[in-house]
């Protein structure tokens, strides 16, 4: 199955092994991630702080760019990027004017129709129909040493203003359910939608260090050997500052932050190079070593 | 916490809330002080006493200054939390969104000229090239911190931040986390474009 595809930024730079390892776990359960042509950045979290008509006007244009592939759905793995552009795509339904507005300029029109979705809800129907189970190549009785404490963040479920979300808004269930798939039980906790600060990580550390310690320390306290997320921003931000945040707050143990195609990916026998895993800032290989899948 | 008294200015009120209220989108009369938004709002211990319904409050009651300028304002992360669990379905992250750019408008210095750096930069860079380009943005940013605390004498500053950067890139470098070449979109023209159109009706 061929599904349309918008990577965004980070998977372009930083996040660049999110990119790599999605095409490859998705080739793995026979669906093809078609990258739409010449994308543009969505305007993220800051267009809605620093210009309202370009938070809207971004990600219309790849909507458009989206429609004109003929595709029906697109598959948007990064979290800002899937919250601006589902969010674009309703306000452009309810608002035709807007809609003519950003239309006259562009190349490629928004009609609407064309179904945007989390990688979550991607995985889950193949989770649904069993090709994530038939996937698995390595021993099960390896995966289930590992004990995950999903993370969401805020965009996956929480939204500026009123969409169809796809997932429980408080207490999400659709990585967990990916995992269960492949046996391995996910831990219950609490701050799984939890903000992780994003890009005040960078210009308010003292705020975004006493986010991350919270989700830290309930993590650890659960018995959490991991952390397994989605959103590349989560990611950098828990992957980057275990260090910074740690003396800081107490905190000794360091989890590494996976994210779901990586296990995935590990589950379908690939390996820590084909998948990048050693490109983590905190370490993500000792655990693996330790469950004996690498 | 003591919250300070907010003088009531009836005309400036109804100015103010209508004006916020149209441009956030958001119904801010319907709010009835139920805090429900401040009890899950996870910066709350670092912005004194501004909660999301205390902000809506100092709005309804007219006073400029305080809504424009107050810790929540900028350091509100848009989480949505507040906005989610409101049972009046009002957004505070817009609330905060929207006094940002009218702080901007009335040229006023920003509380955390950090945080407005950060998202400017972002953007320009998005718009200019048509993809944000992490190394370029945040070199931007940088230099923009760097020149306001030169300005203010304070060289302590600019070597604590030049170290934790620096610590932060080689890492990312080590891991081949950071990226060099430039991404561009050709498609820049038609998003430049229209934003040459919106501001030129904005006049
Ligand atoms: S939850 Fe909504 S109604 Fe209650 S105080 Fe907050 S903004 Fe007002
Ligand atoms: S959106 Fe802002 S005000 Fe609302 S809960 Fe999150 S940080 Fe607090």
């Amino acid at each position: 199955m061929d599904i349309a595809y918008y990577p965004g930024c980070s998977l372009k730079a930083s996040s660049a092994l999110y990119d790599v390892q999605s095409r490859r776990v998705f080739e793995g359960l026979g669906i093809y991630l078609k990258e739409i042509p010449d994308w543009n950045c969505c305007g993220a979290t800051s267009a809605g702080k620093v210009d309202d008509f370009l938070a809207m006007a971004m990600p219309a244009r790849n909507l458009g760019i989206a429609e004109a592939t003929g595709l029906a759905e697109m598959v948007i793995p990064c979290s800002a990027c899937y919250s601006r552009t589902l969010v674009a795509q309703n306000r452009l339904e309810k608002d035709p004017v807007l809609k003519d507005t950003i239309n006259a300029e562009l190349s490629r029109k928004v009609g609407g129709g064309i179904k945007v979705s989390s990688i979550l809800e991607v995985l889950l129907t193949a989770v649904a129909s069993g090709d994530v189970a038939k996937s698995i190549r390595v021993d099960k009785k390896t995966l289930k040493g590992f004990k995950p404490a999903c993370y969401y963040g805020c965009l996956q479920t929480r939204f500026p203003e009123a969409v169809p979300v796809p997932d429980d808004v408080e207490n999400p269930q659709g990585m967990e359910k990916v995992l269960k798939a492949l046996g391995i039980q996910a831990l219950d906790w609490s701050y799984k939608t939890d903000c992780c600060g994003a890009s005040a990580a960078v210009t308010d550390a003292d705020a975004s260090d006493a986010l991350m310690a919270r989700i830290m320390k309930d993590a650890v306290a659960r018995g959490a050997n991991c952390f397994v997320v989605t959103c590349p921003m989560c990611q950098l931000n828990l992957d980057a500052y275990q260090d910074r945040l740690g003396p800081k707050h107490g905190i000794r143990e360091r989890l590494p932050v996976y994210f779901i195609t990586e296990i995935l990916g590990l589950a379908m026998g690939m390996g820590v190079e084909e998948l990048q895993i050693d490109r983590h800032l905190t370490d993500a290989t000792t655990l693996l070593k330790e469950l004996e899948l690498i | 916490m003591t919250v300070p008294a907010h003088a009531y200015d009836p005309e400036a009120a109804r100015s103010l809330i209508v004006e916020v209220s149209e441009r956030s989108g958001q119904n801010l009369l319907a709010c009835y002080q139920c805090r429900r938004c401040a009890a899950g709002c996870p910066v709350g211990e670092e912005t004194g006493y501004v909660t999301p319904d205390r902000l809506i409050r100092m709005i309804a009651l007219g006073d400029r200054q305080a809504a424009l300028e107050n810790e929540l304002v900028w350091r509100c992360v848009s989480c949505y939390t507040c906005g989610t669990r409101c049972p009046n379905d009002i957004q505070t992250a817009r609330i905060t969104e929207t006094l940002k750019k009218m702080a901007k408008e009335a040229h006023l210095e920003p509380l955390r000229p950090k945080i407005a750096d950060f998202h400017s930069a972002f953007l320009e860079s998005g718009v200019r090239w048509g993809r944000a380009n992490e190394m370029e943005f945040m070199g931007i940013y940088e230099v923009k911190g760097a020149l306001r605390s030169m300005k203010k004498k304070d060289f302590k500053s600019i070597a604590e931040e030049l170290k934790t950067q620096a610590d932060l890139g080689l890492s990312m470098f080590k891991r081949k986390r950071m990226h060099m070449g430039l991404q561009v979109s050709a498609g820049r023209k038609e998003i430049q474009r229209l934003q040459k159109k919106a501001s030129q009706k904005k006049r």
